[in-house]
């Protein structure tokens, strides 16, 4: 039985197939549905295509949802954060903004 | 008597007819959200969720404790019926007076009845809701009350933000980069790398979760403001891992850091201006040390969307005072502000004593200074009732004159992401507008050209009003 996954990304023609870290929701049913993990995986536009390959689910940053699913193998699992700055590419753009003032 | 905690809270609910009691079981996946959302737009009483599928009996689930203006006069211990004006107005006059909160020692604190640490903490403990579907994942927070502190000053801020859960020892969130959180983590925490203390409050006394919407100035804590709303100090207790203190009747307490070095993704989520609207982002991380909660804790939501819930409900009084506090500090001629929670805080009405351009400027002005929430104001005269939109639209149709009555300004670095009509590359540099409406008459027109309203009560004499009334039955109306 084939597991299920989904993972957001801001536009769908962003989509690139092959070997990539992603942020993963588990969709399996039960108290822990939508469990994020952080994963390297191979991920293909036909499920079919891969052999011991699970199912992964595409929504865009409007949460709309790619009518077919993709297909993802998991290869390794990774730290459950990344490294980063909170607001990161806000805080950067206010900066600038502010510096423009007189 | 203000109430102790939420539960108390229930049971007057329970009595006035405000509340329905679900003891059916229902799914925290998607399905507590649509009911949520469907009682919302129906008008209807909160709900209590007794049966959660995946959960033991006791985990309980809650929708909508200020859903309508009925529930936050009884919150305030007013009657139901109370006005919105008359809810406005006794708003504002608590707030002249606060009330320090009071602490309680740990062991009378019902939010420590049940204490988790380290790796006992497991957020899947708590049927968090999938409250839309597409969401980016559980809103443990969204009725909340996030709780952080000015560690130079001393100043605590409550906030509502919202919070997902990311995994069983993490949560995601995404508090506005504009908000008070952010000013303090920016200000503080990031500069010297530090881990920022946090704590998120669920199911605390009602009042306590709507002052926490409101946006105070920088320095104010919302617990003397809670405590002059309530008209009885708020007892508070200190978190187990950190020098934060949270209400004491809360249901549940998440305690934890936002790291400043490790971040987590967030949303999107269906937010507070009715909308899902592309707010997927590399969110703040909050990493869980400890989870303190009472026996049978009961999770309180909301299933935000279009007005009117809780969210835009709680705002209209919060931010309504708030931004009429700000425009008399300014030195403006304010006369009433209301914020109609159909316009979800993007939508506000200003009454003036004295109008004009120049005036409608000053407000703008006052509206764009630091973080936007804001994109459009309409200026009235005093004359308008602005708590009767009917009226408001009406004055807005006629009066604004659409050559010289608008007012635009543009701005980068401190708008509202949320806002839904700005693109995504408008959002993702906080670059937005806002504009006022002048919809008062001209200061320099003379008295005698100043169109007279034809309204029964304006354009006729006192006299003939008076005979009208008194003759009204005989000319054969009820």
């Amino acid at each position: 039985m084939k597991k299920e996954y989904q993972t957001f990304v801001r536009q769908f023609k962003d989509l690139k197939g092959g070997k990539q870290n992603l942020f993963i929701k588990d969709l399996t049913p039960g108290p822990r549905k939508y469990d994020t993990r952080y994963v390297k995986a191979e991920i293909f536009r036909d499920p079919g295509k891969i052999k011991n390959g699970d199912i992964l689910r595409i929504r865009s940053e409007s949460g709309v949802l790619l009518p077919q699913p993709w297909g993802i193998k998991i290869l390794e699992e990774l730290p459950e954060s990344v490294p980063g700055q909170p607001w990161e590419d806000v805080f950067k753009a206010v900066e600038k903004n502010e510096n423009l003032k007189p | 008597m203000p109430f102790k905690d939420h539960r108390d809270f229930i049971e007057t609910l329970k009595k006035t007819g405000d509340l329905i009691e679900v003891t059916k079981e229902v799914d925290w996946d998607i399905e507590a959200g649509a009911i949520g959302r469907r009682m919302y737009e129906m008008g209807g009483p909160s709900i209590w969720f007794k049966k959660v599928k995946d959960y033991p009996e006791g985990y309980t689930l809650y929708n909508g404790s200020l859903g309508t203006w009925r529930r936050v006069a009884i919150s305030l211990g007013l009657p139901p019926e109370t006005p919105v004006r008359e809810i406005y107005r006794i708003y504002e006059e608590r707030l002249e007076k606060p009330v320090a909160p009071i602490i309680l020692e740990k062991k009378k604190a019902p939010c420590k009845e049940n204490i988790l640490f380290d790796d006992q903490v497991d957020l899947y403990r708590f049927p968090a809701p999938m409250i839309h579907e597409g969401d980016g994942g559980r809103y443990i927070g969204t009725w909340d009350l996030v709780v952080t502190k000015d560690p130079e000053m001393g100043w605590t801020n409550w906030g509502m933000y919202r919070f997902m859960v990311h995994n069983k020892r993490w949560l995601a969130g995404w508090p506005q980069p504009t908000s008070q959180l952010a000013y303090q983590l920016k200000k503080y925490y990031l500069p010297r790398n530090q881990p920022m203390p946090v704590a998120l409050v669920i199911g605390a006394d009602p009042i306590a979760h709507m002052v926490a919407t409101a946006p105070l100035r920088l320095g104010e804590d919302e617990a003397n403001f809670t405590g002059a709303l309530r008209k009885k100090p708020i007892e508070l207790v200190k978190c187990e891992t950190s020098d934060l203190f949270v209400p004491a009747h809360s249901e549940i307490v998440i305690e934890g850091e936002i790291p400043m070095d490790q971040i987590v993704p967030d949303g999107p989520f269906g937010e507070y201006p009715g909308y899902r609207s592309g707010t997927m982002a590399e969110g703040v991380g909050f990493r869980v040390k400890a989870i303190t909660y009472r026996n049978n804790p009961i999770l309180t939501m909301i299933a935000l969307g279009v007005p009117i819930d809780d969210s835009s409900i709680a705002a209209s009084l919060t931010a309504g005072i708030a931004m009429k506090r700000g425009l008399q500090h300014r030195g403006i001629p304010v006369a009433d502000v209301f914020v109609p929670p159909e316009g979800v805080t993007h939508l506000i009405y200003v009454t003036v004593k004295k109008g004009g351009s120049q005036v409608t400027k000053e407000v703008l002005e006052y509206f764009t200074a630091r973080r936007v929430m804001v994109s459009k104001v309409i200026v009235l005269d005093e004359d308008v009732d602005i708590f009767d939109s009917g009226q408001v639209l009406h004055a807005f149709a006629t009066k604004c004159h659409p050559g010289r009555g608008i007012w635009v300004e543009h701005y980068e670095g401190r708008a509202n992401s949320l806002t839904p009509c700005y693109s995504p590359k408008e959002r993702a540099r906080l670059k937005g507008a806002s504009v006022a409406f002048d919809t008062t008459w001209p200061p320099e027109w003379p008295q005698e050209i100043v169109p007279i309203k034809a309204s029964f009560k304006t354009i006729y004499s006192k006299e003939i009003q008076e005979k009208i009334n008194q003759n009204w039955k005989s000319y054969g109306f009820k």
